[in-house]
């Protein structure tokens, strides 16, 4: 069986979506991507019960307009696959839900899928890195990560919170929609005047906490001061241990991908650090940088490959779910 | 000068200094930094780390000798280590070294040094001595919170960079590190690093 059709549901936190890729050999290609997202009151943060409303409430019309814009029938699917974690246990059920209901009624194999490899495997089909470092910036994580062994191994991550929160629960508390990025990038943008704020890089691993709390009360003076300095402080951290590990893996390829990957100072800070060590930048289209239904699907479709679907009962979902601990055999 | 290492966070030139050969550690100007945060950056690493190249000779670490130190350039001269960085012996050989990386480990820390970036790079085996390098991020500090963050530093580093000998390298590491530290405060230290370690991202508390 030369062509594949899969269907891959993501449902780990605000995106709901549903995508559909044909898979033939290494190439995929993407038929059809469409996500609702769920938005909270302004300076609020994802309440998980709400969220997964919004879930179940936009999961057939996402559905529906998924299958009719790749311009295919249920029928033709091959395989259906959804996020099993990590992320928000309310919401992560929806899509399990949706898929298991798929599964049994069609008799399609399921498979579940780590989210975060989720984000790299799409990110390796959508870029071409072959063996790249990558850098996984979302509202979920930070960290930076190397193939060895059949596994994932992570070289530097953050102590405390993401950069992802970082952002939005700095935005948050200048009132801000979430996800707060696009809005601070752009406040940013109107300063230059940097005020000193706490480094901390400690080794490969970065920490953010108390820049969050120390962000804060610049930002009562001053709001852009206190976006620009944040974004300079947080992207020079990250940017760092980046330099670090390729300066001790010496990778000839940085792949960036996740919700932060959208950032353009970070991006350019990024190409920076590849270009004084000698290795190529690859960053994710935009696009497809936030969560989406294709991530969840080019991974499951890569997991058929080389293993079956599993069976209902083991069709689970999990909060807690690092992606260093899923052995890769594709 | 020729270029020795371009690295994370400085380059090496070899260079001579008197009669003897020397290394030119020199922080270079991050473009991509605010230059504000890259002179503070810059300048406090380069004198922490003559201080502590320094200091750890004290309590019997061997580290490179500090020959001249400029501030302004952020640039230290020191003694060439003409040896190999532990990262690139053979499995077996980092396995046997784990045990004296953990001793050195545990020295520093009993006097109240944190290294801050303890990798398998950072460890130089010339003559049967491992120097230690790299001490821009280290801190003179005797909270167990601070080892332990170090000790996770270099878990990971095994995990990820050695992940086929990690536990035996691990193992031996903290045999060393135990025989300095003794067994009470290796126990400490060691409950510190799950605890850091379970405040990971997505960890599995148990």
């Amino acid at each position: 069986m030369d062509n594949v059709l899969g269907l891959g549901i993501e449902s780990t936190a605000h995106t709901f979506s549903c995508a559909v890729i044909e898979k033939n050999k290494k190439d995929g290609r993407i038929l059809s991507d469409i996500r609702h997202i769920y938005r909270p009151a302004d300076g609020q943060g994802i309440h998980p019960r709400e969220a997964s409303r919004h879930h179940v409430e936009h999961s057939s019309t996402v559905l529906s307009e998924c299958i009719r814009e790749a311009g295919i029938t249920i029928h033709d699917i091959d395989i259906v696959s959804y996020a099993a974690g990590p992320g928000l246990g309310p919401c992560l059920r929806i899509g399990a839900i949706v898929a298991r209901s798929l599964s049994s009624f069609y008799n399609i194999p399921i498979y579940p899928v780590n989210h975060a490899i989720g984000h790299i495997e799409l990110g390796k089909l959508l870029t071409g890195a072959t063996n790249p470092m990558v850098l996984l910036v979302s509202g979920g994580h930070t960290m930076l990560l190397a193939f060895l062994n059949y596994q994932w191994r992570v070289f530097g991550e953050t102590l405390d919170i993401t950069l992802g929160q970082l952002l939005d629960q700095f935005g948050r508390s200048m009132g801000f929609a979430s996800p707060c990025g696009q809005n601070i990038e752009e406040l940013a943008r109107t300063s230059s005047n940097y005020v000193p704020l706490p480094y901390s890089v400690k080794g490969n691993d970065v920490s953010f906490s108390g820049l969050l709390s120390a962000t804060k009360s610049v930002a009562a003076r001053s709001k852009a001061d206190a976006c620009y300095s944040l974004q300079e402080t947080a992207f020079a951290m990250t940017s760092e241990v980046v330099e670090r590990a390729l300066s001790f893996t010496q990778k000839r390829e940085l792949m960036i991908v996740g919700g932060v990957a959208a950032n353009r100072r970070l991006s350019e800070m990024l190409r920076d650090v590849c270009r004084r060590h000698g290795s190529k930048f690859f960053a994710v289209p935009l696009q497809y940088a936030g969560d989406c239904g294709s991530q969840i699907c080019w991974t499951g479709l890569l997991e058929s490959q080389v293993k079956p679907g599993v069976s209902l009962e083991n069709t689970f979902v999990t909060q807690s779910w690092r992606l260093d601990s899923v052995r890769i055999d594709y | 000068m020729k270029l020795v290492k371009r690295g994370a966070e400085a380059d090496l030139y070899k260079t001579r200094w008197q009669n003897s050969d020397a290394i030119l550690k020199i922080r270079k100007t991050r473009k991509y930094r605010n230059p504000l945060l890259d002179s503070r950056i810059k300048r406090r690493r380069t004198i922490k780390e003559s201080q502590m190249l320094c200091l750890v000779k004290s309590f019997g670490v061997s580290a490179p000798l500090v020959y001249f130190v400029n501030p302004k350039t952020a640039s230290i001269i020191m003694q060439e280590i003409p040896g190999r960085p532990v990262h690139d012996l053979a499995e077996q050989k980092i396995i046997k070294l784990s045990k004296t990386i953990g001793e050195l480990v545990g020295t520093l820390h009993k006097n109240g040094v944190m290294h801050g970036d303890l990798t398998t790079s950072n460890f130089i085996l010339y003559r049967d001595t491992i120097f230690v390098l790299d001490f821009g991020l280290a801190q003179v500090s005797t909270k167990p919170e601070d080892h332990a963050v170090d000790l996770r530093l270099i878990k990971e580093i095994l995990n990820s960079a050695h992940a086929k000998i990690m536990s035996s390298a691990w193992n031996n590491f903290l045999n060393g590190y135990r025989g300095v530290v003794g067994s009470t405060y290796h126990a400490k230290i060691i409950r510190l690093v799950s605890e850091i370690e379970g405040r990971g991202r997505y960890a599995q508390v148990v």
